[in-house]
């Protein structure tokens, strides 16, 4: 009699839950959906990876790689990435690991609005989730390949489920309680939709830490076409072209950026190439600049002008 | 015996040249992690400096590999951080219960489970049960 009023309650708690409490993003996208936001995307054709044990970071990021032709093989990542003392994979080194197979891992913003955007842009979004609760977690790492606003739900690849069908409000909980972390993995060429620029610049300089310098270049080259005044990308187009041999597209480089931005690094840089190149002329003027500005808003290149001014002089 | 003197010396004023210049030669480009580093205020990649000198420790590469990460492994996802991601480690290092004498137990906790319970996620497969909508 009890356990029947028990259940009978639990059901009624249920139901009202179902009802009352759906998620703030959930709710707001589906009491208003953005207009330029198709209503029903799913991409079948991204490849799955079941995976083994409790390699589900491994397998994520392998799908999210095999989608845009990179290098996945699940095995070869779980060394990469997998911590086997603790049965799972740390995001930092979800981003590591994808970097170091030639993608740009980028953050997105925690907006489950941005998550569609990017399946609706045909990228791949890998995401934490906790399946668990707070105080008793069960992370999980699946990649949202797809979503369908009518029916209110949403697709992933997830774990060994090739095609997993999760209501969108029971999908915001899980992964707001994984810090609503989520990312692409893209060649440098492509950026995600919706990333911002902060993020986009941090996995940029993330992947010329890990990649070929040439592959490098294209992600600032893909960062300054859509940001042309990020500063940081123009320094980074120079130095990756100078690591790749390309002096003359790294004195371009920095040449553009020490003009728009009067940047005492730009400047530097630009005086240490063209004197490379024995244009001491051209090496004294930047260098000059170089002074100039770090003596005005930038001391930390102070030392490093005078010695760069000092080098056109030497020899 | 002239002419090999000739040569000889010819040879020591090429190679004291070539010496001299590439000393002279300009010294090498800042770096892109140095620039933004400057941006933002923040720390040089000091920290991976730090982190790498901690993976030189013999007692932390055997209990490392007690735990089946291999120290090479960890050094190459070191690499991979930017600067701001390990100085975000390496923070955790310097907010690790203080007093501790055990250096040791700090360092394996700060590589392995700190970054896990700073909600860096770590990762286990439930059967997930499709809810009521």
């Amino acid at each position: 009699m009890i356990a029947r009023i028990l259940a009978a309650a639990t059901a009624l708690l249920l139901t009202g839950c179902a009802t009352v409490f759906t998620p703030p993003q959930t709710a707001a996208l589906l009491d208003k959906p953005p207009q330029d936001l198709p209503a029903r995307v799913e991409r079948s054709a991204v490849p799955f990876f079941a995976q083994t044990r409790d390699h589900c970071g491994p397998a994520a990021l392998a799908t999210a790689l095999a989608d845009v032709g990179l290098p996945a093989d699940p095995d070869r990542l779980a060394d990469a990435v997998f911590l086997p003392s603790r049965s799972g994979t740390l995001q930092l080194e979800m981003l590591g690991g994808a970097r170091r197979q030639g993608a740009v891992a980028t953050q997105l913003p925690g907006e489950l609005e941005a998550l569609l955007r990017e399946v609706a842009a045909g990228h791949a979004v890998i995401v934490l989730q906790n399946l668990g609760l707070a105080l008793i977690p069960r992370w999980h790492y699946a990649v949202v390949v797809g979503y369908d606003l009518g029916t209110h739900e949403i697709i992933l690849r997830s774990g060994t489920t090739q095609r997993e069908v999760m209501a969108l409000r029971t999908f915001e909980y899980t992964w707001a309680r994984g810090g609503r972390w989520a990312i692409t993995a893209l060649p440098p060429r492509q950026l995600p939709a919706t990333a911002r620029e902060a993020e986009a610049q941090d996995a940029a300089v993330g992947f010329e830490r890990a990649a070929p310098p040439a592959q490098a270049a294209l992600a600032y080259e893909a960062l300054l076409a859509r940001w042309p005044g990020n500063l940081l990308a123009g320094i980074g187009l120079g130095n990756t072209r100078f690591a790749a041999g390309d002096m003359v597209g790294a004195r371009t480089a920095f040449q553009a950026a020490a003009e728009r931005h009067d940047s005492a690094v730009a400047w530097i840089n630009l005086a240490r190439l063209r004197l490379d190149a024995g244009d001491r002329n051209g090496a004294r003027t930047a260098a000059e600049n170089a002074i100039k500005r770090a003596d005005v808003s930038e001391p930390a290149w102070r030392d490093a002008a005078r010695a760069t001014l000092a080098a056109t002089n030497e020899h | 015996m002239n002419k090999a003197r000739r040569i000889l010396s010819s040879i020591l004023i090429a190679s004291l040249v070539f010496s001299s210049m590439a000393q002279a030669a300009p010294t090498a480009l800042i770096s892109t992690e140095q620039a933004a580093a400057a941006m933002q205020a923040a720390p040089r990649s000091e920290a991976h400096a730090k982190l790498q000198a901690a993976l030189d420790r013999d007692d932390l590469a055997t209990m490392l590999q007690a735990r089946g990460v291999s120290v090479d492994e960890l050094r190459a996802r070191v690499n991979a951080l930017t600067d701001a991601e390990a100085q975000q480690m390496l923070e955790q290092i310097d907010q690790a219960p203080a007093g501790s004498s055990d250096v040791l137990g700090v360092l394996f906790t700060v590589f392995v489970i700190l970054l896990v319970t700073d909600i860096l996620g770590l990762t286990k497969v439930f059967p997930f049960t499709r809810s009521v909508r």
